[in-house]
């Protein structure tokens, strides 16, 4: 019976345990702990995304695993956890930005993005016969010429960081991320910086191609992705690896 | 599942009866503003001036002290111009878009996107017989935009609409210069909307002014004109 109660408050994702919590979503936590992790960093110059994408078998093509986002001209996205689920939030999000462009003629704003976002990931928490979403996400963009940096979590709440990470190996991460971050470093230092807490987590040398970086620039007010070549030598300007 | 918006409805409430356009242009009994409205950009804010006379037909003036000025945003104002219940309805749904969009983004809108929301709710909903103009100060400076019954949105350093529009703009024409005073702009809004005034017969009974400055929206209301000028 005590055991029963006890399946009750870990199935319903719209049941409060008796000491106040959602189980349900602590899973979804789980799960993107569970998943490779993203990097964000905040520069004077721009926002770098990092993300890791090692392949589980040599023969799948690098370029189907998703782990960075473009979502508009000027912000993009990098998730942690289940892909499927953060390619549903991704859609979301691009239709939210091609609305606000045709209802206001003017970009969306990074705050306003994240926040169309959490708000859709809260109504899964609220919603009898769904589940959360096992996913996390951080949010690039630029916003009235400043760079910003936001995360979404499967209970739907943003945060906005200057450095943060998501997915496995977070806590390592962003020890490194509060010793190392400096608000005044420029973008490639940001870039070294998010790839060594990729390095960090994985703790074995990076492969250039499994490993997904791209940035949202200041100056140009533009989403890219950075090509593997430019990535290869900023790993090997910091000895993280590339040079096999 | 998330409902996307419709970028051409308010967010708040459906347009209701969009399938049937407002055939007030035809009907007597619809009450219609007639009307000539100016919107004058200068260094330090934007000036409005309408007159204040409602019509029938044009042919029965069913109101002589008409507000057709209203403020829809802390640094912006709209004109109502054709049929009165669409400029008023069309007025409370933009001001309240302007004031979710604010409270939820910690920011006004800009003139430029409220302009875009206003033709984009004229192009799909059921206001077909208005033709106001926008008139506000951002960031960005001073701003005029006339607003045309299917969504057509143009922006300019003075502009006029109503059934006065040639006869204020004849007036506007030559006296526009881009360094004008708030206190000149008035001047010249009222001598415009007074010109029309004078032989226009959806236009008369007195002035109203709005000025619009970074600091908000000033609305005076004027029985005689002359001391205007």
């Amino acid at each position: 019976m005590q055991d029963n109660q006890q399946q009750a408050y870990d199935r319903g994702i719209t049941i409060f345990s008796p000491d106040g919590r959602l189980y349900q979503v602590e899973y979804a936590r789980e799960a993107v702990a569970r998943g490779s992790a993203s990097v964000g960093v905040r520069t004077s110059d721009g926002v770098v995304l990092a993300a890791d994408r090692q392949a589980r078998s040599p023969l799948i093509e690098r370029d189907s695993i998703e782990k960075i986002h473009p979502v508009g001209d000027h912000v993009g996205v990098a998730s942690a956890g289940h892909v499927a689920d953060a390619r549903k939030l991704v859609d979301i999000a691009r239709r939210e930005t091609q609305v606000n462009k045709l209802r206001y003629d003017e970009p969306i704003g990074v705050e306003t993005l994240t926040k169309s976002i959490t708000d859709h990931v809260q109504e899964y928490t609220q919603t009898g016969g769904a589940r959360p979403f096992g996913v996390a996400l951080l949010v690039a963009g630029i916003e009235d010429g400043e760079p910003r940096l936001f995360e979404t979590d499967p209970s739907g709440t943003p945060y906005e960081w200057e450095a943060t990470a998501v997915g496995g190996g977070r806590d390592d991460i962003m020890a490194l991320l509060e010793e190392e971050y400096d608000p005044e470093m420029d973008l490639a230092s940001g870039i070294g910086l998010a790839l060594e807490g990729l390095a960090e987590a994985d703790d074995q040398d990076l492969d250039p191609e499994g490993v997904h970086v791209a940035t949202a620039d200041v100056e140009s007010e533009s989403f890219d992705t950075l090509p593997t070549e430019d990535v290869r030598t900023h790993l090997e300007e910091r000895d993280l690896g590339g040079d096999q | 599942m998330k409902e996307i918006t419709d970028p051409y409805e308010p967010e708040l409430a459906s347009f209701q009866d969009a399938d049937t356009p407002d055939t007030a242009d035809g009907d007597d009994t619809v009450a219609k503003t007639g009307t000539t409205t100016v919107g004058i950009t200068t260094p330090d804010g934007v000036v409005i001036g309408t007159d204040r006379r409602a019509s029938l037909g044009g042919r029965f003036v069913s109101n002589k002290s008409v507000q057709k000025v209203e403020q829809i945003h802390p640094t912006a104002a709209l004109t109502l111009v054709g049929s009165v219940g669409g400029a008023q309805s069309f007025i409370r749904t933009l001001r309240s878009e302007a004031s979710l969009y604010e409270t939820r983004r910690d920011e006004p809108m800009s003139i430029h996107a409220l302009a875009t929301l206003a033709g984009n709710f004229a192009r799909g909903g059921p206001f077909f017989a208005i033709n106001p103009i926008l008139g506000g100060v951002d960031e960005d400076g001073s701003h005029v935009y006339s607003i045309d019954p299917a969504g057509g949105v143009m922006e300019d350093d003075y502009t006029v609409t109503g059934s006065g529009m040639q006869l204020a703009h004849g007036a506007l024409e030559n006296q526009y210069d881009d360094d004008l005073s708030l206190e000149e702009a008035e001047t010249l809004a009222a001598r415009a909307v007074n010109a029309a005034t004078e032989r226009d017969t959806g236009s008369g009974n007195g002035l109203v002014l709005a000025t619009v400055t970074e600091d908000g929206v000033e609305i005076t209301h004027h029985d005689d004109v002359t001391d205007l000028l």
